[in-house]
């Protein structure tokens, strides 16, 4: 079977599998065996034990449970409600205020977390009960959890960045700096959209003045929400702060916010054995189930690899024969279709190597190329069948959220993706202005 | 009888993968602090440990294989729900069947795959690659303890689905 | 391409990336075997991060999931730590004359041959890549200055370091960048020049240390063994004289690029610590010859190694 047929007959099963409503991680895993074993014969379950060990320790995706763990501890003493409450004690009147402000929190989850996984879940994990509570229509609150939790890999640091630097031989620190102005320019798009469609529909973000349920609060009980929403605010600047001043790495400050919110809980007297089980339950379930769908996935893409998906990527590349800027979108193309049934570490593994040395030769900035391509495989995670980040999303949403309620929600803020996508691909000095303006 | 002998089945697979789910819950709050425990020797201590980085790192990885299998009790693994929430309940079960064994045939290579790895562990002495060197066959270990629980769940569900597709009668109430 | 044409199909995994340097040199093996055997053997090259991570080489060329591999043994240091002393223990030579007759006269090969042997793997014949060097953000006057630093060095390199007064951190390579940044860490080894050079570390911390850790690296490149069963002898004789080739290849070129990758560093701002003193001299040798009994005693084939080592000196 040559790899264009079996790159086919893999898609087609992941459809049908996806269709019945199988686990993703095992139903990939399960896909790539039974197709290896067919093409490959018995000698393909090695594959097995190298990606076991190559998924689970991995110190990079350690940052996945040390967030969700502090996210689920902030949420369950409530923490992370008192937060949002604060903010709607000064922002409460501006209708959508509490979803601008949980686009606030995922900005600063974004400049912490480095891969999609910690992003999506920890903001989740944080923001998504206090808007759901506050009757927020359901699909804007997912919405702005995707598309904030995907600020992780656009606001530095960013593995993915890293990987495409190291692979490319860029400098990581142009390519960090040029990924600031499009991530600005994602954030307020993301709260011009907010803005504008509360406006258009009031009814997607009630706010609290309109709401009868909920009490008037008074004196103490004020003073009590500001103290705990400052101090949880203080938190998330600390976390940061030991990042920024060299005091643990990204990977590691998600340990560090741990241990402040444990101390804030015992503090302010809301630690409980019961919150302090049910957050570690929580954390473990939401561990597993994004660890098996990674490991499975791995076991998918290393299959595929080993049949040589990249030969023929490398082949399509070659023969293209377009006017630059149309190579480039044609680049630009190739990657989104990837998405279908690539995730993203391998995306930028397999194309920032190919695609850079002629983006390059064609004459344009590899900085640019690879921010490009950054927010290119952010979109592609978002994406359906195969998208990481709805995979994420929906373990972190509520019982009864379907996968089609899900792709509806985000499907406004892929939008903005691409339309900064396209911005930077238009103007590329969205991109450049700064690293050459700081590193020049 | 056969009800019951099949509800005894079900309820002590039920118990079993509980157990390893809140073992897995446990080590939670040890990981955080082995994490923030080498940040506080390294940088308050000025000693960086040998033993944090690895030790974590096993930690994890017992933590999200074991959690495995009570993630599919409480049905929280994630998949693509679009025809499966518009077809009948019996439909359901059939699709549950079809991915369950696919699953499990997935499961039982990486609980064989595991022993392999397990015997080499033992044979050649297999140790981390760090400076304090633990050793790596209790890993293995508990992805055949991991794997194999994940598939007494899925049988076990299995088991559940073919009940109600052969008597429309629901095998166990879910409790949650 | 129809893998089915050729009578025996390959494939080959090493660590370096996609139209890397060094991938090229790999992928010029693989071609060289292809046109040596007329076609009779495929190689299909897979760089790093296709389908088998890097710490999982030898597991992969050993249950013959690759069949052929250029793996990095420090990775392996807890599967093969013979693996370790092959590559070099803190200390060692760098000239490849006395490399060469360590390997192929002083009985080296016999050793390494037994030890891969001993796990199913076929040893062929190594090559040299350039030494392992320390970056830091601090300049380092004296062999002193490195007490207290924490410098990310992993298994052999973090004790020799220890045995210096550093403090060895561990740290997955894409957290080298920003911990450098933000001051996690004081330093970082890096697999060699280039290593440093593709990293952008010199970005994040400018002063690279005169003395290698190790004079030079030797590493091997390994077949899975039934895989190599299968080949009548004039096909093995190809792929081995494949290999010589290769290692020849390897030392002309790595030397060329390591200066390249020197030169662009030093254009971006890379500058030297002075010139170590005799006295540092000493206490760098000291650091490392603490390590020889330590290995010697982990393994019986480390133990053979080192003996020999002993004997040629
Ligand atoms: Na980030
Ligand atoms: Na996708």
């Amino acid at each position: 079977m040559g790899i264009e047929i079996l790159t086919v007959v893999l898609l087609l099963c992941i459809l049908v599998f996806f269709a019945l409503g199988a686990q993703v991680g095992l139903a990939l895993g399960g896909i790539a065996m039974a197709v290896g074993y067919m093409t490959w014969g018995d000698g393909i379950f090695n594959v097995i034990p190298t990606t076991l060990e190559a998924t689970y320790f991995s110190f990079i995706l350690l940052a996945i449970p040390l967030y969700i763990y502090m996210g689920q501890l902030l949420t369950k003493s409530g923490i992370g409600d008192a937060m949002f409450n604060f903010s709607q004690m000064i922002i409460g009147r501006v209708r959508g205020s509490l979803a601008i402000s949980v686009i606030g929190v995922c900005s600063m989850i974004g400049a912490m977390v480095g891969i999609i996984g910690a992003g999506i879940m920890t903001s989740g994990s944080i923001a998504l009960r206090p808007m759901l509570e506050r009757g927020y229509n359901k699909r804007l609150a997912l919405g702005v959890i995707m598309a904030g939790g995907g600020l992780g890999i656009l606001i530095p640091p960013s593995i993915p960045m890293i990987m495409f630097a190291a692979s490319t031989q860029n400098s990581v620190g142009r390519m960090f700096l040029g990924a600031m102005v499009p991530a600005l320019l994602t954030v307020v798009l993301m709260i011009l959209y907010v803005v504008i469609s509360c406006k258009l529909n009031p009814d997607r973000a009630p706010r609290d003045i309109d709401n009868k349920d909920i009490v008037k609060l008074e004196g103490r009980a004020k003073f009590k929400i500001a103290r705990d929403g400052l101090f949880s605010i203080l938190l998330i600047v600390a976390v940061l702060g030991s990042i920024i001043s060299g005091i643990a790495t990204p990977t590691e400050s998600g340990a560090i916010g741990v241990v402040g919110a444990l101390i804030l809980a015992i503090m302010f007297k809301r630690f409980k054995l019961d919150m302090f089980l049910h957050s570690g339950f929580q954390t473990a379930t939401l561990v597993s189930v994004a660890m098996w769908i990674i490991f499975g996935a791995s076991v998918f893409s290393n299959f595929h690899l080993l049949m040589g998906v990249q030969s023929m990527v490398a082949g399509f590349t070659a023969s293209l024969d377009l006017p630059p800027i149309m190579i480039i979108i044609m680049f630009q193309l190739i990657m989104l279709l990837l998405g279908f049934i690539i995730d993203e570490f391998i995306i930028v593994l397999m194309c920032a190597p190919l695609f850079t040395p002629i983006a390059v030769s064609l004459g344009y900035d590899p900085i640019w190329f690879g921010v490009l391509m950054i927010i290119n495989i952010l979109i592609a995670v978002q994406t359906p069948p195969y998208g990481f980040a709805l995979f994420y999303l929906k373990g972190i949403a509520p019982a009864g959220i379907g996968m089609s309620e899900i792709y509806r929600s985000v499907t406004p803020f892929i939008l903005l993706n691409l339309t900064v996508l396209i911005l930077c691909m238009l103007f590329p000095d969205i991109v450049l202005w700064l690293p050459n303006l700081v590193m020049n | 009888m056969f009800e019951k002998i099949l509800k005894t089945i079900c309820c002590t697979i039920d118990w079993v993968v509980r157990q390893a789910g809140l073992l897995a819950s446990f080590i939670m709050p040890l990981l955080a602090f082995v994490v923030a425990f080498e940040v506080f020797s390294r940088y308050v201590l000025s000693s960086p440990t040998i033993w944090a980085f690895d030790l974590s790192l096993f930690m994890f990885g017992y933590l999200a294989a074991l959690g495995g299998a009570y993630a599919q009790q409480k049905r929280a693994h994630i998949n693509v729900d679009i025809l499966y929430l518009k077809v009948s309940h019996k439909t359901r079960c059939v699709f549950n069947l079809v991915s369950f064994s696919l699953a499990i045939f997935f499961l039982v290579i990486i609980v064989m795959m595991s022993y392999g790895k397990y015997e080499e562990a033992i044979e050649f002495d297999y140790r981390r690659q760090s400076e304090w060197a633990p050793p790596m066959f209790h890993f293995w270990i508990m992805m055949m303890i991991a794997g194999g629980l994940f598939i007494a769940q899925l049988a076990r569900d299995m088991m559940a689905e073919l009940f109600f597709i052969l008597t429309s009668k629901v095998l166990i109430e879910e409790t949650q | 391409a129809d893998l089915s044409a050729a009578e025996h199909n390959w494939r080959f995994s090493n660590l370096y990336g996609r139209g890397t340097a060094f991938g090229e040199v790999y992928e010029s093996l693989a071609k060289n075997i292809e046109t040596k055997s007329e076609g009779r053997i495929k190689v299909q090259v897979l760089y790093s991060g296709e389908g088998v991570g890097t710490s999982g080489l030898l597991g992969a060329v050993k249950s013959g999931l690759v069949t052929m591999g250029a793996p990095f043994q420090s990775m392996h240091a807890g599967e093969l730590p013979a693996g370790v002393v092959e590559i070099g223990l803190p200390g060692g030579t760098d000239d490849p004359a006395e490399l060469q007759a360590l390997f192929h006269d002083k009985g080296w090969d016999k050793v390494l041959t037994k030890a891969y042997g001993s796990q199913g793997l076929v040893w062929l014949e190594p090559y040299i890549q350039p030494p392992v060097y320390i970056l830091t953000k601090q300049e380092i006057k004296s062999a002193e200055d490195f007490k207290g630093l924490k410098i990310r060095a992993p298994g052999a390199y973090g004790k020799f370091l220890r045995n210096l007064g550093a403090s060895p951190v561990s740290l997955s390579w894409s957290e080298i960048y920003t911990s450098l940044a933000t001051g996690v860490i004081d330093g970082s080894i890096g697999s060699n020049m280039i290593d440093h050079r593709d990293g952008n570390h010199v970005e994040v911390a400018k002063y690279m240390y005169k003395l290698p850790l190790a004079g030079a690296q030797v590493l091997p490149v390994i077949v899975n063994r039934s895989a190599w069963k299968k080949l009548p002898e004039e096909l093995q004789a190809v792929v081995q004289e494949a290999t010589e080739q290769h290692a020849a290849d390897q030392l002309r070129l790595s030397k060329k690029w390591e200066s390249e990758a020197v030169a662009e560093m030093e254009a971006k701002g890379l500058l030297w610590s002075p010139e170590p003193s005799d006295v540092d001299r000493k206490a760098w040798a000291a650091a490392g010859a603490g390590l020889w009994d330590e290995y010697a005693a982990q393994d019986k084939y480390s133990k053979e190694l080192i003996d020999i080592l002993r004997n040629s000196k």
